[in-house]
């Protein structure tokens, strides 16, 4: 929902690796970079560079690193202000984030767009599930004409009637045309299907319906609420020199912190319990020549301590491209484009599936032997020389994840945000060579769903209905229907 | 004015790190050419494969074989048989991925520098050993069936893409889309996909771009010892067929149940090492870059017509097409979508663009070179698309200043060339019941 200028309509340029395979590796930085922060002795060395840490009087947190090898700068600022405040106004999170830039106290919508564009700038706000992110890069030289409209974003937004009426139009659009995607939706309806009423269940980018109740009020509202100084994060990383960069980022807050200490908890463990069967959500749309589905059920959160373990067993079942799954699905069988599995962390939460698609016809066959490998990885387990295979692969890819200074920038604001520790990174490579073969068996048992598995296809519901009933208990929904 | 251009010229003299100098390039016995950059910021490096051959190089019969190919060549050779190749580089810490266009087949291997002989092995095997497995042929002819079905079923856009592109070319080769047509992927053979090995991978047919923590030495021998004893195959046929000029709009209508209409225009212009090639990559910029873009400011901000627009000039070796393309915001119709988006390109034509405006979409090529400079895999994939675009890789450092040479006339003067109705070709794609 975020980009309105479209990509490449890809008609023309064929990848092997189709980019739902391949984002594996470009992964959610909320959800899933971090996971592949690994080191090694052998291959990567990678340590964290170099950077300062501040906590200004506000409460601001601010990190500093300095890179020198292109001259420019990217600021990112995180606040914890995503889809699971949403509260009853679904998509008021995201659409907050959004209209941070429709204009603010000193800047109009057109001052901040023609300035960014101008000097080959980017600025972008917009939230996800736990977190609203804002984000800048430049030339260094540029470094005086765009910080002050970055700091006026965030700090003194207005969210001017005429730029919210034009937004709001066009993201009931948008959201229309999302569902021309199964792809693009299908993890809202995994999402909700997992989560139920539970605030991770939350759809970031709302429903038509609940889009059509917000109001401009509801904005000034929700970013009066969540976005606080003293909750602010910002990592400044590229060509600077760190304490001039304090010292004028600094300045450009208030002093003191916000006095009224509002409690912004929600209850993050609300209605969540343990699946006792299996369910089915079938999403009709009807003129699809294929299907597409999420096998999966509960994950990980972030403070999990086997989070890297749990993700070299992921890189063999569903992690690259010669990962159990995309090696039945697409290589032996020719089922599909691309098989994989993933794990979703969230601050209190997280998810697991399997993901694929097949032709209409091949629906049921892709689907058992996705939930035969998923056994399998149970009832065989992992020997020695895949387990190795899998630990020099993430070695292997770990340091062009952290090659850029924006990437460095996301890392660290990620770091703050779910306050991981910088051993997680600096140990990583040691967490994934010390990694045994009856730990790796452990963790298998422990993390990856077995039973009671939750499915959601999106798919010509006409033609497979009766066959995917098999997996459990069936609900339905047309995919024209509101919200997911 | 002037103040902003110094600015732009300052920013040029303080380019990043890498300097045309510091690449290397050498040609084998073979023809094979090398080009080597050493960057020693990450201990990672890579391996791009440009292979001059794409669907233009295709037919009626085998259309689709070029990007079939490109899956082929992770099935099987002589030393590393089926699932080998992939399974020895990810245990060696290395992925890789692939792609084909019209124009090239690309090949991609990024990987730890420990694993750099590795590599080497794995792609002169199957450059020069390459084997077709029946099996793997009948399995893959299902993965790329798969790859079509779904691209068709997650977007409009790339059904509605074939048609037009089918229609602006009926000559030249670039009418083929490259996933090809369902009836060719399930009916081409071995033989066909032998005859076009043989004919398209012979190593001078190939530019081989290594950036990352490597010696230029190490590259040198490694090439001379995989590389060079790889035989040499007969040249490949050139593409001699020249679209005839479009005397004429061509319209195409696609049906398909969306909720809003889509709308795509395409306009012929000549191929990437062109004169005009710069005016009209500024062009695309000032239409599409950024909220503060025409298309984007008029169409979707003020007037909101649309809910998406972009543009695609792609690089090309023979004259290809510049193409817009939008999205209708609700009940808007697709013919007042395609009369605003002609309005926009006429008001070029017709009063041209400010200086500033032009100064603008320079000051963000600037930014995209650097940020193509960033990371090894922007620099290796940039450098190899510069030697066979534009001819030389050292135009990629020139780019900045061969921008800046563009005037405000030159951008006004390509648009009224080639954004003319005679050689316009418009595709709508709606559901059945908006149709007149």
């Amino acid at each position: 929902m975020k980009r309105s200028i479209l990509k490449s309509p890809r008609a023309r340029m064929h990848s092997r690796i189709a980019e739902c395979v391949h984002s594996f590796i470009h992964s959610c930085i909320h959800a899933i970079i971090l996971v592949f922060v690994l080191g090694s002795a052998s291959f990567a060395q990678f340590q964290l560079p170099e950077y300062e840490h501040y906590i200004l009087e506000n409460g601001l947190t601010l990190y500093l690193m300095e890179q020198h090898e292109v001259p420019l700068v990217y600021i990112s600022a995180v606040f914890p202000a995503g889809a699971i405040w949403d509260e009853n106004n679904s998509g008021l999170a995201a659409f907050t984030a959004d209209a941070l830039l429709s204009g603010t106290k000193n800047y109009t919508k057109k001052q901040i767009e023609e300035t960014f564009d101008f000097l080959g700038a980017s600025i972008s706000s917009q939230a996800g599930k736990e977190t609203a992110e804002i984000t800048i890069s430049f030339k260094k030289s540029d470094l005086e004409k765009v910080l002050p409209i970055f700091v006026d974003v965030i700090t003194n937004p207005t969210f001017p009637q005429e730029e919210f009426d034009k937004r709001k139009k066009r993201w009931l659009d948008e959201l229309v045309q999302a569902k021309e995607s199964p792809r693009r939706v299908i993890r809202s309806y995994f999402d909700q299907f997992i989560f139920g009423s539970n605030v991770y269940g939350n759809p970031v980018s709302g429903s038509e319906s609940s889009i059509k109740e917000i109001n401009r009020d509801d904005l000034q509202g929700f970013f009066g609420m969540h976005y606080r100084i003293s909750k602010l994060g910002i990592a400044v990383v590229g060509d600077i020199s760190a304490g001039d960069m304090k010292n004028k980022i600094s300045a450009m807050f208030p002093r003191t912190p916000t006095l009224e200490q509002l409690n912004l908890n929600v209850d993050v463990n609300k209605n969540l319990k343990p699946f006792d069967k299996s369910k089915v959500l079938l999403v009709d749309k009807d003129d699809s020549r294929e299907t597409t589905f999420l096998i999966g059920s509960y994950g990980v959160p972030w403070n999990n301590k086997d989070i890297t373990q749990i993700q070299v067993i992921n890189t063999i079942l569903g992690g690259r491209f010669t990962s159990w799954l995309n090696d039945e699905l697409r290589v032996n069988s020719g089922l599909t484009y691309g098989a994989r599995s993933s794990f979703r962390n969230y601050k209190n939460a997280g998810t697991f599936y399997i993901s694929s698609f097949t032709a209409t016809s091949t629906t049921i066959e892709a689907i058992d032997l996705a939930l035969e490998v998923l056994d399998r990885l149970h009832t065989a387990g992992i020997d020695e020389a895949t387990l190795t295979s899998a630990k020099n692969y993430i070695k292997g890819q770990f340091p062009p994840r952290f090659e850029t200074s924006g990437d460095l920038a996301d890392l660290l604001t990620t770091i703050y945000f779910y306050g991981l520790d910088e051993s997680y990174i600096n140990d990583f490579e040691k967490n994934v060579d010390g990694m045994s073969v009856e730990k790796a068996n452990e963790i298998i048992t422990k993390y990856f769903p077995k039973e009671n598995l939750q499915f959601v296809l999106v798919g010509k519901a006409d033609e497979i209905r009766d066959k995917v009933k098999k997996y459990g208990e069936l609900t339905e929904k047309k995919i024209t229907d509101d919200g997911f | 004015m002037k103040q902003l251009i110094i600015i732009f010229f300052f920013s040029v003299t303080i380019l990043p790190q890498t300097r045309v100098e510091d690449i290397q390039t050498f040609t084998l016995e073979n023809g094979m050419q090398i080009i080597v950059l050493e960057d020693h910021s990450i201990p990672n490096a890579n391996m791009y494969f440009f292979w001059k051959v794409g669907s233009r190089n295709e037919y009626p019969g085998i259309t689709g074989i070029s990007h079939f190919f490109e899956h082929m060549m992770f099935n099987g050779a002589k030393k590393y048989g089926p699932k080998e190749f992939d399974r020895t580089m990810e245990a060696n810490g290395g992925a890789n991925n692939a792609y084909t266009s019209e124009n090239v087949t690309v090949y991609t291997d990024w990987f730890p520098t420990s694993a750099l002989d590795v590599i080497f092995d794995l792609e002169a095997d199957r450059i020069a050993n390459l084997e077709f497995d029946d099996k793997m042929i009948e399995s893959e002819r299902g993965v790329v069936l798969s790859e079509r079905s779904t691209g068709l079923e997650n977007s409009p856009l790339w059904q509605l893409w074939e048609q037009v592109q089918g229609a602006a070319f009926f000559a030249h080769p670039y009418s083929i889309p490259v996933i090809g047509y369902e009836s060719d992927i399930k009916n081409w053979t071995k033989e066909d996909l032998q005859t076009y090995f043989a004919t398209y991978y012979s190593p001078g047919n190939c530019v081989v771009v290594i950036v990352g923590s490597v010696s230029v030495d190490e590259v040198k021998s490694l090439t001379k010892k995989y590389f060079e004893p790889i035989a040499v195959g007969p040249p490949p046929r050139k593409i001699h067929t020249v679209e005839p000029e479009q005397d004429g709009e061509r319209r195409v209508n696609v049906k398909r149940d969306v909720p809003s209409p889509y709308v795509m225009l395409a306009h012929h212009v000549p191929q990437t090492n062109s004169e005009d090639y710069y005016a009209l990559s500024l062009l695309e910029s000032i239409l599409s870059s950024g909220n503060t873009s025409r298309l984007y400011s008029s169409l979707i901000d003020e007037r909101q017509l649309a809910v998406e627009v972009s543009t695609d000039y792609s690089y090309a070796f023979d004259p290809y097409i510049f193409t817009i393309y939008g999205i209708c915001s609700k009940d808007i119709t697709p013919e007042h979508l395609e009369a605003a988006i002609i309005a926009e390109l006429d008001k070029i034509i017709k009063e041209g663009v400010t200086d500033e405006e032009l100064q603008k979409v320079k000051n963000q090529k600037l930014m995209e070179f650097y940020h193509t400079m960033e990371t090894i895999n922007g620099k290796a994939n940039t450098i190899g698309t510069y030697e066979l675009f534009f001819g030389d890789y050292k135009k990629l450092f020139s780019a900045p200043q061969d921008f800046a040479k563009v005037t405000a006339e030159d951008v006004q003067r390509v648009t009224a060339k080639y954004f003319t109705k005679e050689n316009r070709t418009v595709g709508i794609l709606m559901a059945e019941e908006e149709e007149k």
